[in-house]
């Protein structure tokens, strides 16, 4: 499986300063999970970032912190591990979620496409899509970016084609007609920042209804 | 190695900052991880505590954690430190760059914490994860010599973003507009800065 599309340098180094908002963090972790060469360029920005740190100006803390941190040494212990996942879901999804791919309970929206909010904080949304093969969600634009990550399946639009680990970003710029691929359903992790525009009444309405 | 290596004087960026480790190697601060880690040593802990304590807090704060969280998390990444000080290897890294992993990581998973669903069994930032963790980084094949090398050698306007995403107490959304040059720029002096790294990390581009 070769991953050829990547969040772009911006993303990367947001992700390895600890600098994104939630949904945002989430979708390139669970990239991290699919493509070594992302994972080994964020590795070496967090290590940038180390050796950076002896150059920042300390902030004290309170009087008693080290006092109070000595006095929690001897409770701790080593931690349980999360068993193992059952169907390869991406480790920081399945963290986030607390359960497998194969155990989320999805929304129809129409009889081919399904979808999970998994959360909303003021413009961005998380969500994940899925659409059986052949299927399409309808032309769209974006008031906002979308970042869309292939978890199974795959895609096709006017821009390539996406398979699992592949990073889409989409920006205002960007009109596109998704089609799932043939073969097993398309599952995306989707993040956007604002409004899709569908194209045609239909469409428009539909992407109301269902909060897109 | 000196610290005074690390910084381009050239730039405002470092200048405006007290170099207050201008005459401290690394090294000690390797050999009191290493007691730590073997003889659980709490005055060596209370020296590392206090040298790193106060830079990750303020660290965190710049990524505009708030105040009484980032003294917490960096409690916390202090804690962490002890725990997992026997997975150290001063020949893999410094003690500054793994405690920094560790503090990351917990600011990352301090954020998906934020909004964790009660059915969410253990703790992910216990958890053996994909990302570049402090054991998973210490395995790779680099040398931190050479990325600190890669580091001191980098291009003064490729160092400058790097540092800005690191340090700066701006929002991630404002660094790059006010960068003052095209986002192309950024990104293409970022994608330079990234090949550097990663060839100092011995790996092909």
């Amino acid at each position: 499986m070769t991953v050829t599309h990547h969040p772009d340098e911006l993303l990367l180094l947001g992700h390895a300063a600890g600098r994104l908002e939630e949904a945002t963090t989430l979708i390139v972790a669970a990239h991290l999970n699919f493509c070594d060469r992302c994972r080994s360029d964020v590795a070496g920005l967090v290590h940038a970032g180390g050796v950076l740190l002896d150059d920042i100006a300390p902030v004290a803390l309170a009087d008693d912190a080290l006092a109070r941190t000595l006095a929690r040494l001897d409770a701790v212990d080593a931690p349980p591990a999360l068993p193992v996942s059952r169907d390869n879901t991406p480790a920081p999804l399945r963290a986030w979620m607390g359960r497998d791919l194969s155990d989320v309970r999805w929304r129809r929206m129409g009889p081919r496409l399904g979808y999970v909010n998994l959360m909303r904080r003021g413009p961005v949304a998380l969500r994940l899509l899925r659409g059986a093969p052949g299927s399409d969600t309808g032309r769209h634009g974006h008031r906002g970016v979308e970042y869309t990550l292939v978890l199974r399946g795959g895609f096709t639009d006017e821009t390539g084609s996406y398979g699992p680990g592949d990073f889409q970003i989409a920006t205002p710029d960007t009109r596109h007609n998704p089609v799932a691929d043939a073969g097993e359903d398309c599952i995306n992790l989707a993040v956007t920042t604002g409004r899709l525009i569908f194209d045609g009444l239909v469409g428009r309405v539909a992407g109301r209804v269902f909060g897109f | 190695m000196a610290h005074a290596a690390l910084a381009p004087r050239q730039h405002t960026f470092y200048r405006s900052r007290p170099r207050l480790l201008l005459i401290e190697p690394a090294e000690p601060w390797n050999l009191l991880l290493r007691r730590v880690a073997e003889t659980r040593d709490r005055a060596a802990f209370g020296l590392l505590f206090a040298h790193f304590a106060p830079r990750i807090k303020s660290y965190l704060m710049r990524l505009g954690v708030p105040a009484q969280q980032a003294e917490d998390l960096a409690q916390d990444a202090m804690l962490t430190m002890w725990r997992k000080a026997a997975l150290f290897d001063p020949n893999r890294a410094s003690a500054s760059t793994w405690i920094f992993t560790i503090a990351r990581n917990l600011q990352i998973d301090a954020i998906r914490r934020h909004r964790r669903r009660q059915f969410d069994a253990g703790d992910p930032s216990l958890a053996r994860s994909p990302e570049p963790g402090a054991e998973s980084g210490l395995e790779m094949q680099q040398s931190e010599r050479a990325l600190r090398q890669a580091m001191r050698v980098l291009p003064p306007d490729q160092n400058e973003i790097i540092m800005q995403f690191f340090f700066s107490d701006k929002p991630h959304s404002q660094i790059a507009s006010e960068l003052d040059i095209p986002l192309g720029t950024v990104k293409s002096r970022l994608r330079l800065a990234i090949a550097r790294l990663r060839a100092a990390m011995g790996e092909a581009p």
